[in-house]
């Protein structure tokens, strides 16, 4: 259990400091672009110059998000990615087979998958656990998994997010392993505050995350999932889900929404989806269970239950 | 507070199984020497693991397809810690792995082509995420479900080893395989050549001419099982991981601060949370890989923890080269060595103190005192300092 | 010698992508790491290291020796004469 005291996205969506965003949500047209907010209002100068997206969305997403909560620190931050930070991956592997002198470090130093974590702790001079989890479609579960288990130790208001980026490179490789070609590639970043306590500023609560890689049944594991938390799938307001619905039959399709439609594919993008969530029941009272239904991949499965506090 | 350590597994540079790697140990045989098969472009020493990727396929049968390095390392080194175990209805199985570059070696081979427009094989690619890394490793060994990697570079290794610690005691899992693995490749290289940390001769870490580390490559597991576990597998217990610790620097992107500060929090409760006392550290195996920054910051964290009373410390990066996420494990599986064989290693290449701190380590290997506990130190980029202890009881 | 002060000044912005700053920004005895001038820090020292070795052939192999050199923009336009002989 975790209660969720602040949450920050960027995205194609105008979801940036935007309560109620839920409902303003429009399907995401063939071309439709990051929305960038005045990353200086939340960056050092100095340290902004070498960001790349990933980082700048990142660390922006963090400070809002401890701005939220009203806390000086967070007890730790733990960051799930997918690909990490491509931008500085790919410049760099390009200047490591082209260049024959010596190479520019930054995009090196940059290229690591802790970077987005590192930057953060450095922005905001934090001495906590850092950790980054990097499983494909399951990154941001097994961030959020790792942060309830800090919670169960007694740690308090974690930071926890995910981020990826897009290069244009990632389109063209989707192109010609012929992959998610029905919707746009995007970048995007997500960021919460956690912790044991209820208090005035709570918005939702996460009752559960878990995740399963090379999974053989996805019925069976959403079903003990559900049973687990006491839940019915018919007691659900909201599925918010990736993948294929197909094999549950009972579902009532009204309330399933495709958030892939409004966040674009990217690894992470079920961080989106619990942004989403947690504003819907933030915003709209009858909504107290949402499902968040990962299945981006086929063979990962993520599932997260989102309730309203009074669930 | 411990948690059982049941297998090893690991193949580095100075072997390809645990029987290979303590003999070198106990040798003083370093496998750092000149790179034979990668193409870097240039001369210099690394920690090759002394195995093509080709003979490694044949020999793990793992089919023709596309396997990046790090997975066939990672393979290797898991299939020697899971052993004969079998596997159980009843038992929930887990395998926690780390790494930096993940497929790496097979992107820069399909961006070399693609770059030349020479007809690239974009199916490479699928091998290049770090989590696919693992999933490969986890579908040879018959594992499913919880499924992680984690990236932390040069820290990821332990902190797989720490999660997974956490992930038992919590109930979570059951059993679960720990560990990190990572191939050399020319981005790495490249990647620390251009912070001018790459030293074109054998590191020396912990001496005051150091000038920098040569990279290794390599992985290593350890199998962790709780007490259900146990009475399944009838598994004897090795040793413990009994502390463990994860701190931020927050003082630079790549440089320790001067005041070891991540290190020595990182240190500081992972000894705490182990429940013995510092100066029952027998052995305090080193992150040293020979920089002049790093050396210098642990020496001090050191002696922020211990004043003068350093136990017995050395950096085994000397015969196995930096391994970055791999570094971690390979550590932990030797400090459990350590414990197990009650003997201490050299850190070779050494000659004289660092002037600031005049630490001096074992330079010949110890095998005249009991060796109970032991403090493995592994920090990385971004600040991130991770420390773990290992008991032969608890 | 005032060319090659102002063609250095355009090559640390373009190097270390200074953003909002110009070549009319950077006194040329400003301290470059210090906070009153640019704020540069050991990574930008090995991007110094690449700018020479990119745009003046010079190659510098101990980062130590960098540190005087890139003390001001008057320090490394001397820097680069030397060098070049």
């Amino acid at each position: 259990m975790a209660y969720i005291s602040a949450a920050s996205t960027i995205s194609h969506q105008p979801t940036f400091k935007n309560a109620g965003f839920s409902a303003l949500l429009e399907v995401l047209g063939e071309s439709s672009a990051l929305i960038n907010p005045e990353y200086k209002e939340y960056i050092d100068a100095g340290l902004l110059r070498r960001m790349s997206k990933i980082l700048r969305m990142s660390v922006a997403c963090a400070k809002e998000c401890i701005q939220q909560a009203e806390i000086e620190q967070p007890g730790a931050i733990i960051v799930g990615t997918g690909l990490g930070c491509l931008l500085d991956t790919e410049k760099f592997l390009n200047n490591s087979i082209t260049i024959e002198g010596l190479l520019p470090p930054t995009s090196f130093i940059q290229s690591t998958h802790n970077t987005m974590g590192g930057q953060i702790s450095l922005s905001i001079g934090n001495h906590g656990y850092n950790m980054t989890h990097t499983q494909n479609t399951l990154s941001f579960e097994h961030a959020l998994q790792d942060a309830m288990l800090l919670l169960a130790e007694g740690e308090e208001n974690i930071l926890v997010g995910a981020a990826d980026e897009h290069i244009e490179f990632l389109s063209e490789v989707a192109h010609r392993l012929h992959v998610y070609q029905e919707k746009q590639l995007t970048s995007g970043a997500s960021f919460f505050v956690v912790s044991n306590e209820k208090t005035s500023g709570s918005l939702a609560k996460i009752s559960d995350a878990q995740s399963w890689g090379l999974v053989s049944n996805v019925e069976d594991a959403t079903a003990k999932f559900l049973k687990d938390n006491n839940v019915d799938l018919k007691a659900l307001d909201l599925i918010l889900y990736a993948g294929n619905l197909s094999e549950f039959a009972e579902i009532d399709t009204e309330k399933c929404i495709d958030y892939t439609d409004f966040s674009g594919i990217y690894p992470t993008a079920s961080s989106f989806a619990l942004h989403y969530a947690v504003d819907s029941i933030a915003q709209n009272k009858p909504i107290r269970n949402v499902l968040i239904y990962n299945a981006l991949i086929k063979n990962n499965l993520g599932l997260m239950l989102v309730q309203s506090l009074e669930a | 507070m411990g948690v059982r350590i049941t297998g090893l597994g690991i193949v580095s540079a100075i072997g390809l199984s645990v029987a290979e790697n303590l003999a070198s140990l106990r040798e003083g045989k370093s496998g750092i020497g000149g790179i034979t098969l990668l193409d870097a472009g240039r001369e210099l020493l690394v920690g090759e693991v002394k195995i093509s990727s080709n003979d490694l396929k044949e020999q793990l049968g793992t089919g023709a397809g596309n396997v990046s390095r790090t997975s066939l390392l990672g393979l290797k080194a898991a299939r020697e810690a899971w052993g004969e175990n079998e596997h159980s209805e009843q038992l929930r199985t887990g395998i926690i792995s780390a790494t930096s570059v993940g497929g790496m070696d097979r992107t820069e081979h399909f961006y070399k082509d693609y770059l030349a427009q020479s007809d690239p094989d974009f199916t490479l690619l699928k091998t290049h995420d770090s989590g696919n890394t693992t999933e490969r490793i986890a579908r040879h060994l018959g594992i499913s479900g919880y499924i992680d990697t984690l990236s932390t570079a040069c820290s990821s290794g332990a902190n797989a080893i720490m999660l997974g610690a956490r992930m038992l005691l919590a109930g979570k899992l059951d059993r679960v395989l720990v560990g990190g693995s990572d191939a050399l490749t020319k981005f790495t290289i490249d990647g620390f050549r251009s912070l001018m940390i790459y030293d074109d001769q054998w590191c020396r870490p912990f001496d005051e001419s150091r000038s920098g580390l040569n990279l290794g490559e390599g992985a290593a597991f350890l199998l962790l099982e709780n007490e259900k576990s146990i009475a399944f597998s009838g598994n004897k217990t090795i040793a413990y991981v009994s502390g463990w610790a994860n701190a931020a620097d927050a003082y630079h992107q790549t440089a320790s601060s001067p005041e070891g500060t991540g290190a020595t929090l990182a240190i500081d409760h992972a000894i705490k949370k182990s429940g013995i006392k510092k100066d029952q550290i027998t052995y305090v195996n080193a992150h040293g890989t020979g920089t002049k920054n790093n050396d210098l910051s642990e020496s001090v964290a050191l002696k922020n923890i211990f004043g003068e009373q350093i136990p017995a410390f050395s950096s085994t990066k000397s015969f196995t080269g930096h391994t970055l996420a791999a570094a971690g494990a390979i550590e932990a599986v030797f400090s459990v060595l350590a414990i197990q064989n009650q003997m201490i290693y050299p850190n070779l290449n050494y000659q004289e103190p660092i002037a600031e701190t005049g630490l001096v380590p074992i330079i010949s290997l110890q095998t005249d005192r009991p060796v109970t506990a032991v403090l493995s130190n592994s920090f990385g980029f971004g600040g991130n300092n991770s420390s773990l202890v290992f008991t032969g009881h608890i | 010698m005032d060319n090659l002060k102002e063609d250095l000044k355009k090559q640390i912005i373009e190097q270390l992508n200074l953003e909002d700053i110009t070549p009319a920004d950077i006194a040329d005895d400003a301290l470059l790491f210090n906070d009153s001038g640019l704020g540069l820090d050991s990574i930008d020292a090995l991007e110094l290291i690449v700018l020479l070795e990119k745009y003046h052939g010079i190659q510098v192999t101990n980062p130590d020796e960098g540190k005087d050199a890139f003390k001001t923009i008057n320090t490394m336009a001397a820097y680069v004469q030397k060098r070049k002989g």
